[in-house]
């Protein structure tokens, strides 16, 4: 038997006018590091390194799922809402969730589509922030298959995202993690994922933004796996190359969705990265 | 293909391959890849989720390996035929095409990035789909399943 430190809460912030009730979970203390989780999964994918002592003995590890996604509900009037997340809606929540929470400039670690509003973050809003962390982010990423393929009425869309992100997870993850990470885009409500790919694959706005950040004042890490085909190491290489100052590092045995996939392959990524970042600011 | 070997086999009947004198190179690379797909065929069979999870796919698919064709025919699930082409007859739902070298990599127990999955050696250049992808996708999980049969045990790499 075993009880593990993350503790989950709801916040209700305001985002497009109207509430959101947000389902967050955090361990540790110290340097807070706000994640966020890729298009069509949720806050799991983070439980490892939040379950580890080695990291939450000096960082407040914080994650919290979209509306839309795991335990945060779609907000009222869903059921005739298309949903299509956009740049603003997504930077307006991460903001509101740092003033709820009452973070004071954490750390951004984000993957995926996570990772790239955490480019925008650092390009649009970097005093907010002490650094970011991009894993598996680049500038933009158009779809080599259509979006619609998994919001359809004859289809399980969210087995269908599963079985097409599975080309994203290196061979070397265990096949457990391989699954469980599997298992959240299986879970994923009908058209979320859809909505996120949206934002994924049609936002271009953030290649003429990248010459914007300042990394002096907020170091930009980004990390990369060689079995990701949807960000490859040469997209996040292009995307670092255009951020002055960015640094890269490319992970030869992990792919899209490493903090989920293979948490001991990522684990010195991650813990290097964290060493690149600042220290806590005073409180 | 004057030397092409026809296989029709069906589950349940042990067929006896055609016996003809190879007339060209490639012929015992050819042979070894359709043996490949009747492995697979059988390993099909002893996999019951995966005969679960196809138990609506009733499609014949092309796989094109270099020059050569082969006909899958699916009937719920089960691998029924595997035919070696060229055929202009046999109509096929949606084809996976790619080469003997990439195949080889794929079916390593630890590919290299891109030989990992079929969509992989799309991205890196070395693999084509087409046809009916719809189809492809909402069966994507047992057929990337089947196609990666051959592909040794691994060893956890946890």
């Amino acid at each position: 038997m075993s009880i593990e430190p993350i503790t989950g809460r709801y916040l209700t912030v305001t985002v497009e006018g109207a509430p959101r009730r947000i389902y967050f979970e955090e361990a540790g203390q110290g340097r807070p590091v706000l994640c966020l989780h890729t298009a069509g999964a949720d806050t799991r994918q983070w439980r490892h390194l939040m379950n580890d002592e080695g990291i939450t003995a000096n960082n407040r590890m914080i994650a919290f799922d979209l509306p839309w996604h795991g335990k945060s509900l779609p907000p009222e009037g869903f059921e005739t809402e298309e949903y299509l997340l956009t740049t603003e809606a997504y930077i307006e929540t991460v903001l509101a969730v740092i003033e709820g929470l009452g973070l004071n400039r954490p750390v951004l670690a984000g993957c995926s589509m996570g990772g790239r509003i955490a480019l925008q973050l650092a390009a649009l809003h970097p005093d907010k922030f002490s650094g970011f962390i991009a894993i598996e982010a680049s500038d933009f990423q158009p779809a080599w298959y259509d979006i619609d393929w998994f919001h359809r009425p004859d289809a399980h869309g969210g087995e269908m995202g599963a079985a097409l992100v599975s080309a994203n997870i290196s061979p070397y993850a265990p096949n457990a993690e391989r699954w469980n990470t599997l298992w959240m885009f299986m879970q994923s409500g009908p058209g979320v994922f859809r909505g996120d790919l949206s934002f994924y694959t049609k936002d271009d706005s953030l290649i003429a933004r990248l010459g914007d950040i300042d990394t002096v004042k907020t170091p930009v890490h980004l990390i990369v796996g060689a079995y990701d085909l949807t960000c490859t190491p040469e997209d996040a290489k292009r995307t670092a190359d255009a951020i002055d100052g960015a640094t890269l590092a490319v992970m030869d045995e992990l792919g899209h969705f490493p903090m989920s996939e293979h948490p001991v392959g990522f684990r010195p990524f991650f813990v290097d990265a964290l060493k690149r970042m600042p220290e806590a600011d005073a409180p | 293909m004057p030397w092409a070997v026809l296989r029709n086999t069906r589950i349940g009947m042990a067929v006896k391959p055609a016996l003809m004198a190879p007339q060209c190179q490639g012929y015992e690379e050819e042979s070894q890849m359709i043996e490949t797909f009747h492995t697979m065929q059988a390993k099909l069979e002893a996999t019951p989720h995966l005969l679960r999870l196809g138990r609506l796919f009733s499609e014949t698919v092309l796989i094109q390996v270099g020059s050569d064709e082969i006909y899958l025919t699916f009937e719920k699930g089960h691998l029924t035929q595997v035919t070696e082409g060229p055929s202009r007859k046999t109509p096929w739902r949606f084809a996976l095409r790619t080469d003997a070298e990439a195949l080889a990599q794929f079916w390593q127990p630890l590919p290299a990035p891109g030989f990992h999955d079929i969509f992989g050696l799309l991205k890196i250049g070395r693999g084509t789909i087409d046809g009916d992808i719809l189809c492809l996708v909402k069966n994507l999980r047992f057929f990337k399943e089947f196609m990666a049969l051959p592909r040794a045990e691994r060893e956890d790499a946890a």
